[in-house]
């Protein structure tokens, strides 16, 4: 018998008495046996545990994806280079309009524009653990000392997308409440003023029509509004103005409530701004499933969306309105279901708009 | 029994790993693994990475309560919270982080760094035989897997690898097993 064999017949007990006495005498005085003898059993143990670690780690990639595959994917709650990084994506979007860069170059280079974007330079994240009370943030901005072209500067500015083809677009009514004049404007659109048709504060919503009858001609609005609730983790992206271009940022849903548990609003993982609000949000194939309405003052990268399916609830509740057959959301099919987010963006980006508010001072 | 009952203990939950009962197991995995998805996510990481700080997480445990000499010495969660906190701390600082977490658990297990440190050497080991058993190629490989890991005895062994008979198939062995302890080991000491 070769000594290995003595060995492995030693680990599994399949020494007889006699062989057991004479193989521990000669480990307790033969060295080299010994080591010999040391070195095997380290490495048949490893053998083992490598199975046995095996057999676990695929114990547990079954549990978890039973009991957690549906859930969220979180990209990271707060993570500065990420959003440095998706700031980097934005520029390229804002590139891809074309249509007025060199105008919007030229107005930021004559007036001063920056003041907006510099409102907005990358918060640095709080860690501090006694902040425990989180404050919500309600997201408009005072832009004061804006020159915009050569309107007078506007005193809130917001975003907002197309409701339906008949010149309707959905905000926040926290933006346009109490305001002298409202006007939207965009790449495709020109500066247009609009009045507000319908609002819902306890929602937060306000719907405006665009004056100019004409304008809206030629719309076809490529997304619909979805009227189902949609699953924690979804990948979700939101157009808006938080400087003068439009801005892209994606993330995930993060949960079916919003702050303080508010079930008619969603908690995404975008990174939104100042000037987000009233901007949509769109799961990957371009359904309206939300509309940005706050985020969390102590985390970046915490917002929240008042849910489609609450909006379409509260217009359907709009009684003996004349306009309610004009105020019905989009109908059209979603055209954007198969193609790439920049694609994507290219055609929503036309019915997503800067909304400018003018308010008397008090 | 055990399916029944709907609050494990610490105990219950120790005990269960110790036998390898997979319900025990399942309901272990279930019940922290928010704790630490929140941990990870509120620092840096992705839900993937949680997912992969979590379940080595669990294997450590796990492995842990194998070792007949183990007991809990602080509360099962705290015992979990503080590796997967030690686990993801290492990870952050790889990639030059300064060391500062947002914390969701107030005790913190100090020797659980110690309890990772074996752990780590012991996946070390690990990784070093499968790439021996790589670099030892077929059929020399599944020959030896198939007598250690899977226990198949020298007729099993000679009949699955086409050898004449067992003695011809022990041989083989044998032969495998020396160019692994070879490979494995820096420099092995030779009996035979």
């Amino acid at each position: 018998m070769r000594t290995v064999d003595l060995f492995d017949n030693y680990l599994e007990g399949k020494l007889g008495a006699q062989e057991l006495a004479a193989f521990e005498l000669r480990l307790s005085s033969d060295p080299v046996f010994q080591k010999a003898f040391e070195e095997h059993k380290t490495l048949v143990s490893i053998l083992n545990a490598s199975n046995e670690r095996q057999i676990l780690k695929s114990k547990l990639k079954h549990i978890h994806s039973v009991e957690f595959g549906k859930e969220a994917k979180i990209i990271s709650i707060n993570k500065p280079e990420k959003l440095t990084k998706r700031l980097g994506k934005t520029f390229m979007v804002a590139a891809s309009a074309a249509v007025i860069a060199v105008f919007s170059t030229v107005a930021v280079l004559s007036t001063g524009g920056q003041v907006k974007q510099q409102d907005n330079a990358i918060k640095q994240l709080s860690l501090n653990n006694d902040k425990v009370q989180a404050q919500l943030d309600v997201i408009y901005e005072n832009l004061g000392a804006k020159e915009d072209r050569k309107f007078a500067s506007a005193n809130f500015e917001g975003s907002a997308f197309a409701l339906n083809n008949n010149g309707y677009v959905l905000t926040s009514w926290h933006l346009v409440n109490g305001a002298d004049s409202i006007f939207i404007q965009n790449t495709s659109t020109e500066r247009a003023l609009t009045k507000i048709i319908f609002n819902d504060p306890a929602l937060d919503i306000a719907v405006l029509k665009v004056e100019d009858e004409g304008l809206s001609k030629a719309w076809q609005i490529p997304f619909t509004f979805s009227n189902k609730s949609t699953d924690v983790g979804e990948e979700v992206f939101t157009l808006g103005y938080p400087r003068e271009d439009v801005v892209y940022g994606e993330g995930s849903l993060s949960s079916l409530s919003g702050y303080g548990n508010n079930p008619a609003m969603y908690q995404v993982s975008i990174p939104v701004n100042e000037g987000n609000s009233g901007g949509p949000v769109m799961d990957s194939q371009g359904n309206v499933i939300g509309v940005i309405y706050g985020k969390l003052t102590t985390a970046e990268g915490t917002g929240y969306a008042i849910k489609s399916t609450e909006i379409i609830k509260s217009i359907n509740a709009v009684e003996g309105d004349a306009a309610k057959s004009e105020l019905l959301l989009s109908k059209t099919k979603s055209s954007l279901k198969k193609l790439k987010r920049s694609e994507q963006i290219k055609k929503i980006d036309p019915y997503v708009f800067n909304v400018l508010v003018y308010k008397e001072r008090k | 029994m055990l399916k029944a009952k709907v609050n494990l203990t610490d105990h219950d939950f120790v005990e269960g790993l110790k036998t390898g009962d997979d319900v025990v197991l399942k309901a272990l995995y279930k019940k922290y693994y928010n704790l630490v998805l929140k941990l990870v996510v509120s620092n840096n990481g992705s839900s993937e990475a949680a997912q992969d700080v979590y379940q080595e997480t669990i294997i450590i445990l796990y492995e842990k309560c194998k070792d007949p000499e183990f007991k809990l010495s602080c509360q099962l969660q705290t015992y979990v919270y503080s590796v997967a906190r030690n686990l993801w701390l290492k990870q952050l600082k790889k990639h030059g982080s300064t060391g500062e977490l947002k914390d969701y658990h107030q005790d913190v297990f100090e020797e659980a760094g110690s309890d990772i440190k074996t752990h780590l050497k012991k996946e070390e080991s690990i990784d070093k035989v499968y790439k021996s058993l790589e670099e030892l190629g077929e059929p020399c490989a599944s020959l030896i897997k198939d007598f250690y890991i899977k226990k198949m005895n020298m007729e099993e062994i000679s009949e699955k690898f086409g050898y004449t008979n067992a003695d011809n198939a022990k041989n083989q062995k044998y032969k495998c097993l020396q160019r692994l302890k070879r490979l494995y080991f820096d420099n092995f000491t030779i009996v035979d």
